[in-house]
């Protein structure tokens, strides 16, 4: 049976070397944000009662920021290795991307962690421009400027990939549309098919990203007075795409990787190209969510945002979960630490996806609307999604290229663990969702001290948490340097 | 049963069915065995329907729920809100200066008859804020945006008396958390 | 952007959306949001040539705008109602369910004075239009109650007062408009709102660029402004860079086939 990465001979030693390097930066601001993550649930915990709340709310910036930035590089990584089954990505390019992401997140971090900007990851307009004293127009500069280099530097990634992919496939062929036909040749991978959809999205994200930051400039320029509504749909529009793209990049790794654990091929069907072309026009407007509490958008608008948001679910859930299930069964399915952390991926998609549209739903989100619900289901599918999958690549690829085939010792144990401390975690932000808990708190009024409770608790399943991805996450780094340096010596 | 633990339970119900599904099949991947994929892809497509079916049933139950009122009824009264860097302005007359935004962040609560339509119009002096208005226990109960340059106006009626917290939701600052704002509500005696 | 331009904004904003200004000095037309949803007094009208009514039965059919004035103005009543005259043309006739009273605020008139008056500008009862007098108290009651006022100027031998027109549904008032006319447009967003079209959300009146909707009072319609085409952008750039990455329009032949290196 081959090994599910083993067919990328195609990969050079660069490649992998390069692949190895992204998965130790991704793992290293991986925990970084972790801690950054325990002590925002700390903070709510009334843990620092001398600390000045401006720290939380810059931490909590960098923590958001850097979360999304080391998975959504961490899944490009991964699609960028795979690709190279079928395709030939440019190195020189990723590592101009890893270049760029390093100084980005080295700016991000002088503006929040020395500059005290804490606005959040979404810096909604027009509050950077509204420091009140707690940090300075200096802080604002170095956070755009950061943000735009990630911008750039991540767009030429995003271009490139589908470069690559447009060498040997046509666009109609990469989004399978001569199967939506009928046709059955020639056949295009799921990886190929998935990933043009989520880079053809992500570039949609980027601009609109871009777009945001030449508004900020001309409203604070003084040259107009921008439109806050405007600002939002655009913000939420770059970054709800940023967010949901990483997951479906992250699906693009499952698709590839689950078949060689299963010993079943998972080819392009109808209905698979069927799915993906539907997200590819869905999730352009899945974003509408984010603003139902915005009464200024048209009523139209807000029952589109929901209508979308919820068909969104349906390709996830019937193509592509059914799909993980129907091919895992009865198949004499090979359990490795990679392969558990996969279909524990796929189920906390599925888990975080439940969550998702019960608040894409506009009645509910009248009572769940930023509250710890919000949290509660991105942090679902990211860390108990995402993540995993992500690193059930990182694992995989490491153990292949160091030739440790065999699992740690007490595998089960440390998947347990970190099972436990994420939902555990997880569980006290659905449950403050569920009693009015408002998220983005620094400390809670009286109303909804049952909130500070809930962040001790939780932060104690952070500790479990981080516990089992200190001893995981070190074994890993250890294996993934090993491999860096044997394919530095290949080369 | 509030409307957030009915979400809630429908969430865990979902939730649990799903989880269910995971663990039968993650126990029954030792036995290989060649699966028919005619039997596969049927079976697929009647789950795909079923959850199509599932969610057009949502939307048709959810969306008639919207809380923005086609408004055929009067209100009994308008309160008008100013939210800024950190505190909300309620009052009975507009705000339209600073030196009223601040009567009306510390002055006494706004009165409000139980039992009676009102509408919030509600908008910001600097930057976006969230009206959440809470119960006096401390259950979140219906909000809106306050966006610069939008007025939203978002009509509750309260039947319980008692003072109602006012929360901001969304993250305007280092003081957010501390930000808020309040009215009373009082029994009409008539209900 | 300062608080004091800010809340000029939404000042102005408020004055443009609902058509009158915010009540400042004793001279200021009366300001709306003061007297939104309040009860109007139901006070005993005597149309002309009818015997005298209450008000409510006025009301309790269909809603009723209510406009008063003076028969011997020499200022803002006749153009104002001439005004309000035309835009009913436009907005759809008055038995189209909603009446006008033309109610006069000076004790010197009579039914004969109001009829001229209608007369005048072209009103007919057959199109909803009441022309009506009233005891002075209870012109004064309903002055009161919704911000209108009135003050004898001996020296100009007229009235000094606002134009007000006051939108009334099952005894409340719904909106208030102020101004020297009313245009067709501020007349049917009135007409609007008595027919129960109610819209969670208004813009204020600023210099903002981009705005990504402009509500249409008078429809509750919306259209689509230049925010928009901005937020239509990212996509269309997305899907232009796909098509120059891939290429369509070359022969897919030229492509190269794929070697594994």
């Amino acid at each position: 049976m081959s090994s599910p990465t083993s067919a990328s001979s195609a990969a050079t030693p660069r490649l992998r070397r390069n692949t190895m390097l992204w998965a130790l930066l991704a793992m290293a601001l991986f925990l970084v944000s972790t801690l950054l993550g325990l002590f925002l649930r700390l903070f709510q915990g009334n843990s620092f009662p001398a600390v000045e709340p401006v720290w939380f709310y810059s931490a909590l910036t960098l923590h958001a920021l850097i979360m999304v930035g080391a998975w959504f590089l961490g899944s490009m990584a991964g699609v960028h290795y795979l690709l190279s089954r079928y395709v030939r990505p440019s190195s020189a390019i990723s590592e101009l991307a890893m270049g760029g992401s390093v100084v980005g997140v080295v700016l991000i971090s002088i503006s929040t962690l020395l500059g005290k900007f804490g606005v959040g990851w979404y810096f909604l307009f027009p509050l950077p421009l509204y420091p009140n004293g707690a940090w300075s127009p200096w802080a604002t500069i170095v956070f755009f400027a950061g943000l735009a280099i990630l911008a750039v530097f991540w767009l030429a990634w995003v271009l490139d990939l589908l470069r690559a992919i447009a060498r040997r496939y046509s666009l109609s062929m990469a989004l399978g549309w001569h199967i939506l036909r009928g046709a059955k040749e020639p056949e295009v991978p799921p990886l190929v098919l998935i990933t043009t959809v989520s880079l053809v999205v992500v570039t949609a994200a980027l601009v609109a990203a871009a777009l945001v930051l030449a508004l900020f400039v001309l409203h604070g320029s003084g040259r107009a007075n921008v439109d806050a509504l405007l600002m939002k749909n655009l913000t939420f529009l770059f970054g709800h795409i940023i967010v949901n793209i990483t997951l479906y990049l992250g699906v693009a790794i499952l698709y590839e990787l689950l078949p060689a654990f299963a010993g079943r091929p998972w080819k392009t069907s109808w209905l698979v190209a069927f799915a993906w072309n539907a997200v590819l026009l869905l999730v352009l407007f899945a974003y509408l969510h984010h603003l139902y509490m915005d009464f200024a958008q048209p009523r139209w608008v807000q029952v589109v945002g929901q209508t979308a948001s919820y068909f969104l679910s349906l390709p996830a859930a019937a193509v592509s979960v059914f799909g993980s299930l129907a091919l895992i069964y009865r198949s004499g399915f090979r359990w490795t630490m990679a392969s558990r952390l996969l279909v524990c991926g796929v189920l906390g998609w599925v888990i975080g996806g439940i969550a998702a549209v019960v608040d894409a739903t506009v009645a509910v989100n009248s009572v769940f609307h930023n509250t710890l619900w919000v949290p509660a289901h991105f942090h679902t599918y990211y860390l108990m999604g995402v993540v995993l999958m992500v690193l059930a690549f990182f694992d995989h690829l490491s153990r292949e290229l160091t030739g440790s085939d065999t699992d740690v010792p007490a595998a089960g144990w440390i998947l347990s663990l970190l099972l436990l401390g994420g939902y555990g975690f997880l569980a006290m932000f659905y449950y403050g969702g569920a009693t009015s808990v408002p998220r983005r708190f620094a400390t809670y009024p009286e109303e909804t001290l049952q909130g500070v409770i809930q962040a001790r608790v939780a932060a104690a399943f952070v500790v479990l948490l981080l516990a089992a991805l200190v001893i995981y996450l070190s074994r890993m780094a250890a294996r993934c340097l090993r491999a860096f340096a044997l394919c530095r010596n290949a080369s | 049963m509030i409307p957030q633990y009915k979400a809630l339970l429908a969430f865990l119900i979902i939730t649990a069915a799903a989880t269910a599904t995971f663990l039968w099949v993650t126990r029954n991947t030792a036995n290989k065995e060649r699966l028919n994929p005619e039997a596969v892809s049927k079976l697929r497509s009647r789950f795909a329907i079923t959850c199509a079916l599932l969610l057009i049933a949502a939307l048709a139950l959810t969306l008639p729920h919207l809380p923005y009122p086609r408004g055929s009824e009067i209100p009994d009264k308008v309160v008008f809100v100013a939210a800024k860097q950190f505190a909300f302005g309620l009052s009975e007359a507009p705000i339209a200066s600073d030196a009223q935004w601040e009567a009306a962040s510390q002055g006494p609560a706004v009165r409000i008859p139980a039992n009676r339509l009102v509408e919030f119009r509600v908008t910001s002096l600097d930057v976006n804020h969230g009206f959440g208005v809470y119960s006096p226990g401390g259950t979140l109960l219906a909000q809106t945006q306050a966006m610069p340059g939008y007025v939203n106006r978002l009509r509750l009626r309260l039947q319980n008396p008692g003072r109602y917290p006012v929360l901001c939701l969304e993250l305007c600052g280092m003081e957010h958390h501390s930000m808020r704002g309040i009215f009373e509500v009082f029994a009409t005696g008539k209900e | 952007m300062t608080f004091p331009r800010i809340a000029a904004c939404l000042a102005a904003g408020a004055a443009a959306l609902w058509g009158q200004s915010p009540a400042g000095s004793l001279n200021q037309p009366p300001n709306e949001d003061l007297y939104l949803y309040h009860s109007v007094p139901d006070i005993l009208v005597r149309p002309a040539g009818k015997p005298a009514m209450p008000l409510s039965e006025l009301w309790r059919e269909r809603p009723l705008l209510i406009t008063m004035v003076f028969t011997r103005c020499a200022g803002v009543c006749y153009p104002f109602l001439r005004s309000l005259r035309t835009a009913t043309e436009s907005a759809g006739k008055p038995p189209s369910g909603y009446g006008i009273l033309v109610l006069s605020f000076d004790s010197r008139d009579t039914a004969s004075d109001m009829k001229a008056a209608a007369a005048g500008i072209g009103a007919r009862a057959d199109e909803g239009w009441i022309f009506a007098t009233a005891a002075e108290e209870s012109v004064r009651r309903l002055a009161e109650a919704t911000g209108f006022w009135f003050r004898w100027d001996g020296e100009r031998r007229q009235f000094d007062h606002p134009a007000v027109l006051l939108a009334v549904k099952h005894g409340r008032l719904v909106r208030l408009f102020t101004g020297g006319r009313i245009p067709a447009e501020s007349l049917g967003a009135i007409l609007r709102d008595l027919a129960g079209g109610f819209v969670p959300s208004y813009p204020l009146a600023d210099k903002t660029s981009f705005r990504c909707f402009q509500y249409n009072a008078a429809t509750g319609s919306y259209s689509l402004d230049w925010g928009a085409v901005l937020l239509v952008l990212p996509g269309a750039a997305a899907f232009l860079a796909a098509l120059l990455t891939f290429r369509p329009w070359r022969r897919k032949c030229a492509r190269a086939p794929f070697q594994a290196a």
